[in-house]
């Protein structure tokens, strides 16, 4: 049987306020295979998020352990997490996130920074991500000058620039109106479907859900459900 | 290199609050420079050669008091002394008592005026006729320019602790270090208004070459240790420095302003900092979660700091230089115009306020560049940006 891209084993999370320990994530097991699309799902406080961090390397686990192709995550030092985030993991945020002082170009260049790449192949890279989103021509504007959508598609070109294996969302629709919405969804398919990226994706919205492969629910830190998407997947060339 | 453009962009996020910030570095850096150059002026001689060989005798108790003339033969007695001119400070008052009309009236022997001055310099000529008039002066360059005066032009100085009123004719012009005195004979106060001469307020003499200095300075003072007037010997230089040390309260004062106003300064950049690093909490978390390490993150925001300051160092490091230029030619038509001579922005001024500028960079920045460092991704991301 073939090994899972991401590999969750009885993973506890919880918060220390005060001397009370507050629990988030209660025993979870999870396996995500390569080049899937999941959604999770679930009331607010339920614990997507903290999933979705600990998946991303961003925070720890209190119990238990997460791999990801087959390296303990949860059990690496700090400065050895933000070299592998850097390598494997591309972030999309609600509020987009991106730096307001930095032009698109720049914006997305940000994550190639760490790397070794020569200005060069860096341009190359960001003008590469920049034409997969559809903004090559916005390289030069800054955040304030796009549109919601827009950032959220530079927002995406940075998640991707390093060609990382996971992509992790947030809601990546929650700030945006329906057309909008629409468009984001499609191309996070289009990046699972042709650039073969492995999604994991937080949301509220059961149409947002519906375009993942697998829908996990949450409740009060229990992973309560995992189920197929059945609808909407016609715009994802799979249907 | 790659994260300059990074960080230049982050100085300037806030433009109005960077430049304000600029501005105050830039001020700061000027009055560094200011007090430093001035504290460099009032450590008088430092770089002079020639008067390396000089030695001033005073009266061992003080400026105050004056000593016998005779002393002038026994001391040119002294192995390694080249010659010795008898001084008395006039301290009179020239047009009226407005310190723009201050300057200095030496009395002396002018014929061996040229010889203990050696780092003078005077046309021959004028030397020649100043030595054959007894009511006649030299002036150093700057005080004819300061003043106007002309080639036999006569002025008059009323005499303040010495009664009477000097009425002398110009005939000679000197350069040198200090050109901010006129001398003129004492055979003029002899014959004027003093009577006879039979003391002095200063000798001032010439030796063979430095290494004499000490030695001569050791027999003058040993020679009239058990005399009614001893006396005190010492080096030009060490005599110059009496009157600093007169202002070493005031040294005291221009370090301890320079200390305070550059710890302000950095109080002040440290805020800007620290308000900058406070608005991006949401930003730093997430180039963290990008990968960015926390020591890059700490880098990045020291080096905003220091990009800052240095920005303010290099604007008021070359800022300073008009400015001091201005304030020397200021300084020039007042009492304290011998300082204008000496007043000069040196390398080593400019490389200490250099230096400030990179030491108010690294000292504001650090707090707040550790905090940054130290920002939880999760907490930061949880913020609304």
């Amino acid at each position: 049987m073939a090994q899972a891209l991401i590999s969750i084993e009885h993973v506890s999370k919880a918060y220390q306020r005060d001397s009370m320990s507050i629990p988030v994530l209660e025993d979870i097991d999870l396996k995500i295979d390569t080049g899937e699309f999941v959604a999770l799902m679930g009331p607010s406080g339920s614990g997507k998020t903290t999933l979705l961090n600990l998946i991303a390397g961003i925070d720890t686990p209190t119990q238990g352990r997460i791999s990801i192709e087959g390296r303990a995550v949860s059990s690496m030092r700090e400065t050895e997490l933000a070299r592998w985030r850097a390598d494997h993991i591309g972030f999309i945020f609600q509020l987009y996130n991106l730096i307001p002082v930095l032009t698109a170009f720049e914006n997305v260049e940000l994550p190639l920074l760490l790397t070794r790449l020569s200005k060069k192949e860096r341009q190359s890279h960001v003008k590469m991500a920049l034409e997969i989103v559809g903004l090559a021509d916005r390289a030069d504007h800054y955040p304030r000058q796009l549109s919601g959508g827009q950032e959220q598609r530079v927002a995406i070109a940075r998640a991707i620039v390093a060609d990382p294996v996971i992509l992790v969302a947030d809601e990546p629709t929650g700030d945006l109106d329906a057309k909008s919405a629409g468009e984001i969804l499609d191309l996070l398919n289009r990046l699972n479907t042709e650039h073969h990226k492995t999604i994991v994706m937080v949301t509220h919205d059961p149409r947002a859900a519906a375009r993942a492969h697998r829908m996990l629910h949450l409740d009060k830190g229990v992973l309560s459900s995992q189920e197929p998407a059945a609808v909407d997947r016609s715009r994802d060339g799979r249907a | 290199m790659k994260y300059f453009r990074f960080i230049w962009k982050n100085v300037f996020r806030k433009k109005s609050r960077a430049f304000l910030t600029m501005a105050s570095i830039v001020l700061v850096l000027v009055l560094i420079v200011v007090l430093s150059s001035l504290l460099e002026a009032l450590d008088y001689d430092t770089g002079r050669t020639k008067g390396a060989a000089n030695i001033v005798v005073q009266h061992a108790t003080g400026l105050g008091n004056f000593m016998p003339l005779a002393y002038r033969q026994k001391i040119e007695q002294i192995p390694g002394v080249v010659a010795v001119a008898p001084q008395i400070w006039f301290g009179g008052i020239y047009i009226d008592e407005k310190p723009q009309n201050f300057f200095g009236q030496l009395s002396t022997d002018p014929e061996v005026w040229a010889t203990v001055h050696d780092d003078y310099t005077i046309p021959p000529d004028q030397l020649k006729t100043w030595q054959s008039e007894r009511d006649s002066f030299v002036a150093g360059k700057q005080l004819v320019d300061r003043f106007h005066w002309t080639m036999g032009q006569r002025i008059q100085v009323r005499g303040t602790y010495i009664p009477g009123t000097l009425d002398l004719a110009l005939r000679g012009v000197y350069t040198g270090p200090d050109e901010s005195n006129i001398f003129f004979h004492n055979k003029y106060l002899e014959n004027s208004f003093l009577g006879r001469l039979e003391q002095t307020g200063i000798f001032y003499l010439r030796t063979e070459a430095p290494e004499k200095v000490p030695v001569v300075c050791d027999a003058i003072n040993k020679m009239f240790e058990n005399s009614d007037a001893p006396v005190k010997a010492m080096p030009e230089k060490q005599f110059m420095l009496q009157f600093t040390e007169m202002m070493g309260d005031v040294k005291l004062l221009f370090r301890s302003i320079a200390l305070i106003v550059l710890f302000t300064v950095v109080l002040i950049v440290a805020n800007t900092m620290a308000m900058s690093a406070r608005e991006r909490v949401t930003q730093i978390a997430v180039i963290r979660a990008l990968g960015f390490r926390r020591s890059q993150v700490l880098m990045l925001v020291l080096s905003e700091a220091v990009l800052l300051a240095l920005l303010g160092g290099v604007a008021g490091v070359l800022g300073s230089v008009p400015f001091m230029w201005g304030l020397i030619g200021i300084i020039k038509h007042t009492p304290v115009a011998m300082f204008a001579y000496n007043l000069k922005i040196s390398w080593a001024t400019l490389l200490t306020a250099f230096t400030a500028a990179v030491g108010i960079g690294v000292l504001a920045g650090f707090v707040p560049a550790i905090r940054s460092s130290r920002i939880s991704i999760v907490d930061g991301l949880r913020r609304v940006a």
